[in-house]
């Protein structure tokens, strides 16, 4: 009991153990509530609820209404499954860095990202925010992210995991090809 | 109800690993890019291997049936997973 834990309050584990955790939280999503893991859709489906509910006109499109006769909206625009999961993730992750005493406000203290980008903050937030746009929307033309369509997908056997994931590894490297240069 | 307990509780745990493997931090996600650092695949690869096991093992006793799994058209995955690792490679979320 005790060795689990000193383990819990362990600042980084094993790729391996946290992986079965996932796999089992994976397993239990299906076997209890019939729904895969997901996050990006929850973000899609929390903006098209939000948007809905100010009847703003722009939301009545194909993605989030029944705009040209569709039956079903593509991303449901209500508090989904995926929106709680999102907002239990979100703890999640606060109680992880609590229980190994890493828990602090950031703003950019990620030693490579400063070495590569420069120490500003404001860098940060700049190519955050608009590499975050773009995770987005690749994830809404892909549909899914890493965790809803590779982690999701891959333990169904869908295609599109794969494919995903094939894809991702490409552009990575070859983005951090031309970002490092030379240190890459 | 009750789902939503769950996914709640399924969500912390979700958090919970994410936080733990190190995959809230730029390097570690930029790094399995750069083929220095592998804890992503080693991380993604053995939830897949645990869930899928289970998954079959449990579709084979008749206890679930599966959920919609996301659809396969081959030009939407492959552009949105280009597009997605230059996000990704660019701030590491």
């Amino acid at each position: 009991m005790k060795l689990i834990m000193n383990y819990m309050r362990k600042d980084t584990w094993s790729p391996y153990v946290a992986g079965i955790l996932l796999g089992v939280i994976g397993l239990l999503a299906v076997l209890l509530a019939n729904a895969l893991l997901g996050a990006s859709g929850a973000f899609e489906s929390f903006v098209g609820w939000v948007g809905k509910n100010l009847n703003l006109s722009i939301f009545n499109n194909t993605y989030w209404g029944t705009a040209l006769g569709r039956a079903m909206p593509i991303m449901r625009p209500e508090i989904t499954w995926s929106v709680i999961l999102l907002v239990g993730t979100i703890f999640g992750g606060t109680i992880g860095a609590l229980t190994s005493h890493t828990f602090k406000f950031r703003w950019n203290d990620d030693a490579q990202w400063k070495r590569i980008f420069g120490p500003q903050p404001w860098k940060r937030f700049v190519i955050g925010f608009f590499g975050a746009a773009l995770l987005e929307y690749a994830a809404g033309i892909a549909g899914g992210c890493t965790s809803g369509l590779a982690i999701s997908g891959g333990m169904t056997f869908t295609p599109a995991a794969f494919l995903f994931i094939g894809g991702m590894f490409v552009s990575g490297i070859i983005t951090l090809l031309i970002v490092y240069g030379r240190r890459y | 109800m009750v789902t939503y307990i769950v996914a709640l509780v399924l969500g912390v745990g979700f958090g919970f690993s994410l936080n733990k493997v190190g995959l809230t931090k730029y390097h570690k996600v930029a790094n399995q890019f750069r083929f220095t650092d592998m804890t992503v695949l080693k991380f993604m690869m053995t939830a897949i291997c645990v869930a899928m096991t289970g998954l079959y093992i449990f579709r084979g006793l008749g206890w679930i049936t599966f959920p919609t799994v996301p659809a396969t058209y081959i030009v939407g995955n492959l552009l949105g997973g280009l597009i997605f690792g230059v996000g990704m490679a660019l701030t590491g979320y």
